[in-house]
C-alpha cells in the first residue's frame, strides 16, 4: 500500500512518509483502528532507514493522527480528530482544486504553480509592487 | 560503557610521499546511525576508511573507532573484532570456495552468527561449494557483505558497497544492509558515489572534499538548513557580496541572483531587500545539489 | 585457519620444489653405476683453473659412494635447486596472495600483523624442512638399488645443515618482500645475492670458508664428521634477524 519515497525530490523522506500515511486515512485506504506496518517492516520494503520511519510515525503520533501502542505497534487513531482531518484536508483539496484551475486558465504552468506553493510555504515575503515578468 | 560515537576522528592527517590525502579530517558517526559517506574520486575517502581500521597508519591526529584507539596495536585489534569490513574491491581469497571463506572468516570471530550466516547464504544464493574467482561481481559483493554481517559486529564499514553492480543487485544490497540494521544493533558508515543511495538509507551523512569534512549532519538537518534563494531583478543583477553567515555560493546569470546557503533563508532574505529585486523564491535544495556545490570543482 | 592460508598460498610451490627435489635425488643415486663407469674410463683431466679443479675435486670425492653423494646431491642439485625454492616461497606480499589479493581482507582480520607475519614465516620454514628431509631421506631408501648403502644419521645431518643455514636465503627473500608488494623484486633481489655469495666464494678462495654454501652442504662434516657449530649458529642468528626485521617492517606497512 505505501510506496516508495522518492529519495531525490528535496521533500525529506519522513514527510513524505507522513503524506502518505494521511492520504492514506483521507481516501480510506487506512481506516481507523487500523494496523499500521512495523517500523522495521516498513523500513525493510522500503529500503529506507528504520529511524526515518521511526521518525514520521512519532511525528504523526504528535499530530494525533496515529496512537503509538507500546508493544503492540502503530495503529490509525480512532478519535474525531482524525476524521476532522479528513474534513479539513477534503474542503482544503477542494480551495486547491479551484485555485489551480483559476491559475492554469490564466496560464501559469503547472511548475511554476508548484513552485508558488513551495514558496509560499516555505514563508518568504513578497516585496509590494511587482511580479515576475 | 559505550560511547556515544561510533567513529571519531580528530584533525586526521594522511600523507603519502608528498600527497597530503587527509589534512584534517573530523568525523563523528554516532552510535546506531546509518553514515553516508560521500566525496569526489581522491578526496580521502578510502584513505580514511583504512586508517579507522589500522590497515594505514595516519601521519597526525587521532581515529577512535568504538571508543578504541586506531593507532594502538592492541586496540586495533579489538577494534576488527567488533566491525565488519567490506573493501572497495571487495577483498576475498580466490583460491578458497564460498562455504571454506565462511568457516575460515568464523574462526577469527567469537561472536559469529552461524544462523545469519546461513540465512544469507540462502537469501543471496551463493553456491556453497564454487570458488571465489568463479564468482560473479555481485556474488562476490553479497559473499563479502555476508561475511561482515555474520561476526556479530557492532559497526559495519563499507566502502563504496555498491559500484559496478546493476540497479537489481543495487537495490538487493540496499535492502540486505536495512534489513540487517533494523534486526541488530547496528552503526554503518558507508562511502558511496551514489547519492541516490545515501539519501535512501542514511540518516546521516558526511562529505569529504580534498582531505576536509565540508558537510556532515544528519540528512534531515541538512534539508533544513541548506535552501537557493533566486532573486530577480528588473535591470541585471547586483554584484552584491552577502554577508550573512552560511552564504555558500552566489551567482550572477543577467536578472538572476542565485544564493546557495548552508544557514536558512532568512538572513539571505534580509539582506536582498535591500537590494530591491523583483521576486524572491526560496528553493529547497537536493543532497545532490548540495554535494555539487560544496565540493570544489575545476574552476 | 591462517596456517591453513599460508599452506594454500605457498602450496603449489612447495609442491613443485617437492617433485623437482626428489626427482634430483632419485636420478642422483640411480645414475651412480653410470657415472662410476665414466670415471674409470675417462683419463685424467689436465684442464687448469675454477673448472679444472673443480672437475679433479669431484671425481677425488666420488671414489667412494658417500662422497659422490655428497659432491653430486649435496654440493651441486640438491643445494642448488632448494635455495631457488626457499626464495621462492619466501618472496611475495607477506598478507595476500601473489596476485596481492586477498591482502585487505587479511588485514581487516582481529589479529596483530606480528602474528600474521609469524604464522606466515612459519609455515614456509617448515614446508623448507620437508623439501630438505623428503629428499635427502630418499637417499638411504633408494641406494640399495644401485648396490650402496647411505647412513640415514648422515641423511639427517645434511639435511638439516641445509635447512638451518639455507633458511637464511628464505628469511632473506622474505625480508625483502616487507619492502615491496611485487613477487618478483624479493625474488630477484635474493637470488642475485645468493649467485654473487656462490660467486664471489669461487673466485676468491680466500672467502669461500665464510661463505654460507658450505655450511648448507655440510662440507666439515663430510670431511671431518663434525658439525659445523659456527657457520649453524651465524646463519640461524641472520635468519632471526631478517625475520625481526621483516616483522618490524610489516607492522609499520601502509596499506
Amino acid at each position: 500500500m505505501l510506496f516508495r519515497p522518492n529519495p531525490s525530490s528535496g521533500v525529506p523522506i519522513y514527510l513524505q512518509l507522513m503524506e502518505q500515511v494521511k492520504h492514506g486515512i483521507e481516501t480510506g485506504a487506512l481506516r481507523p483502528g487500523e494496523q499500521l506496518p512495523g517500523i522495521r517492516p516498513l523500513a525493510e520494503e522500503l529500503v529506507i532507514n528504520p529511524n526515518t520511519v521511526a521518525k514520521a510515525y512519532r511525528e504523526l503520533e504528535h499530530e494525533g493522527v496515529i496512537e503509538l501502542r507500546h508493544g503492540a505497534g502503530a495503529f490509525v487513531s480512532m478519535n474525531a480528530g482524525a476524521k476532522k482531518l479528513t474534513d479539513r484536508v477534503r474542503a482544503a483539496q477542494t480551495t486547491v482544486a479551484a485555485t489551480v484551475e483559476k491559475l492554469r486558465a490564466r496560464g501559469v504552468s503547472d511548475e511554476e504553480i508548484r513552485r508558488l506553493f513551495e514558496a509560499e510555504l516555505a514563508g518568504l515575503r513578497r516585496p509590494a509592487g511587482g511580479h515576475g515578468g | 560503557m559505550a560511547d556515544a560515537l561510533a567513529i571519531e576522528t580528530v584533525n586526521l592527517r594522511k600523507r603519502y610521499d608528498d600527497v597530503e590525502a587527509l589534512r584534517g579530517l573530523d568525523l563523528q558517526v554516532p552510535r546506531g546511525s546509518i553514515c553516508g559517506f560521500l566525496g569526489r574520486n581522491g578526496a580521502g575517502k578510502t584513505t580514511a576508511i583504512k586508517l579507522l581500521l589500522a590497515i594505514a597508519r595516519p601521519t597526525g591526529g587521532e581515529a577512535r573507532v568504538l571508543g578504541l584507539s586506531a593507532t594502538s596495536d592492541a586496540e586495533s585489534v579489538e577494534i576488527r573484532r567488533r566491525t565488519g569490513f567490506v573493501s572497495d574491491d571487495k577483498d576475498l581469497y580466490d583460491y578458497m570456495m564460498v562455504d571454506e571463506m565462511v568457516r575460515f572468516t568464523a574462526a577469527f570471530f567469537p561472536r559469529w552468527r552461524a544462523d545469519l550466516a546461513d540465512r544469507y547464504l540462502r537469501k543471496f544464493d551463493l553456491p556453497r561449494d564454487r570458488r571465489v574467482r568463479a564468482l560473479s561481481r555481485g556474488m562476490r559483493t553479497k559473499l563479502a557483505l555476508l561475511l561482515a554481517f555474520s561476526r556479530g559486529a557492532e559497526l559495519l564499514v563499507l566502502d563504496e558497497p555498491t559500484s559496478g553492480l546493476d540497479p537489481a543487485i543495487t537495490e538487493e544490497v540496499l535492502q540486505a544492509i536495512v534489513a540487517h540494521v533494523a534486526r541488530e544493533e547496528m552503526t554503518v558508515f558507508f562511502s558511496s558515489h551514489q547519492i541516490a543511495e545515501v539519501d535512501q538509507i542514511a540518516d546521516r551523512v558526511v562529505i569529504i572534499d580534498r582531505g576536509q569534512s565540508v558537510v556532515a549532519g544528519s540528512l534531515d538537518e541538512l534539508r533544513e538548513r541548506f535552501c537557493r534563494i533566486q532573486l530577480v531583478f528588473d535591470g541585471d543583477a547586483p554584484a552584491a557580496a552577502f554577508r550573512s553567515p552560511g552564504v555558500e555560493r552566489v551567482r550572477r546569470q543577467g536578472r538572476v541572483l542565485s544564493i546557495l546557503s548552508s544557514a536558512g533563508s532568512g538572513g539571505v532574505l534580509d539582506e536582498a531587500r535591500a537590494l530591491g529585486p523583483v521576486s524572491s523564491d526560496v528553493v529547497p535544495v537536493a543532497l545532490k545539489d548540495i554535494f555539487l556545490e560544496t565540493v570544489a570543482t575545476e574552476d | 585457519m591462517l596456517w591453513y592460508k599460508a599452506w594454500c598460498e605457498t602450496r603449489w610451490r612447495f609442491l613443485a620444489g617437492f617433485v623437482v627435489l626428489t626427482f634430483s635425488a632419485c636420478g642422483t643415486v640411480l645414475a651412480y653405476p653410470r657415472v662410476m663407469e665414466l670415471l674409470r674410463t675417462a683419463p685424467q683431466i689436465q684442464a687448469s683453473g675454477i673448472i679444472g679443479r673443480e672437475i679433479r675435486e669431484a671425481i677425488e670425492a666420488a671414489r667412494d659412494y658417500r662422497g659422490y653423494i655428497w659432491s653430486q646431491a649435496f654440493r651441486q642439485n640438491l643445494i642448488q635447486m632448494w635455495t631457488l625454492f626457499a626464495v621462492m616461497i619466501g618472496s611475495g606480499p607477506v598478507f595476500g596472495q601473489a596476485s596481492g589479493g586477498g591482502t585487505l581482507l587479511t588485514l581487516s582480520l582481529p589479529v596483530s600483523r606480528r602474528r600474521l607475519v609469524g604464522i606466515r614465516a612459519a609455515c614456509g620454514l617448515a614446508e623448507l624442512a620437508v623439501l630438505a628431509l623428503a629428499p635427502t631421506l630418499l637417499i638411504p631408501t633408494l641406494s640399495p638399488i644401485v648396490g650402496r648403502s647411505y647412513g640415514v644419521g648422515d641423511a639427517l645431518v645434511h639435511a638439516g645443515c641445509l635447512a638451518v643455514a639455507g633458511s637464511t636465503f628464505f628469511c632473506l627473500a622474505f625480508f625483502f618482500s616487507t619492502l615491496t608488494n611485487d613477487v618478483w623484486r624479493p625474488l630477484l633481489a635474493a637470488c642475485g645475492i645468493a649467485i654473487a655469495i656462490s660467486i664471489a666464494g669461487q673466485v676468491a678462495p680466500g672467502l669461500a670458508c665464510y661463505s654460507i654454501f658450505p655450511v648448507m652442504n655440510g662440507e666439515v662434516y663430510f670431511r671431518s664428521g663434525s658439525l659445523p657449530w659456527l657457520g649453524l649458529i651465524a646463519s640461524a642468528a641472520a635468519s632471526m634477524l631478517l625475520l625481526y626485521g621483516a616483522a618490524a617492517n610489516a607492522a609499520r606497512q601502509d596499506f
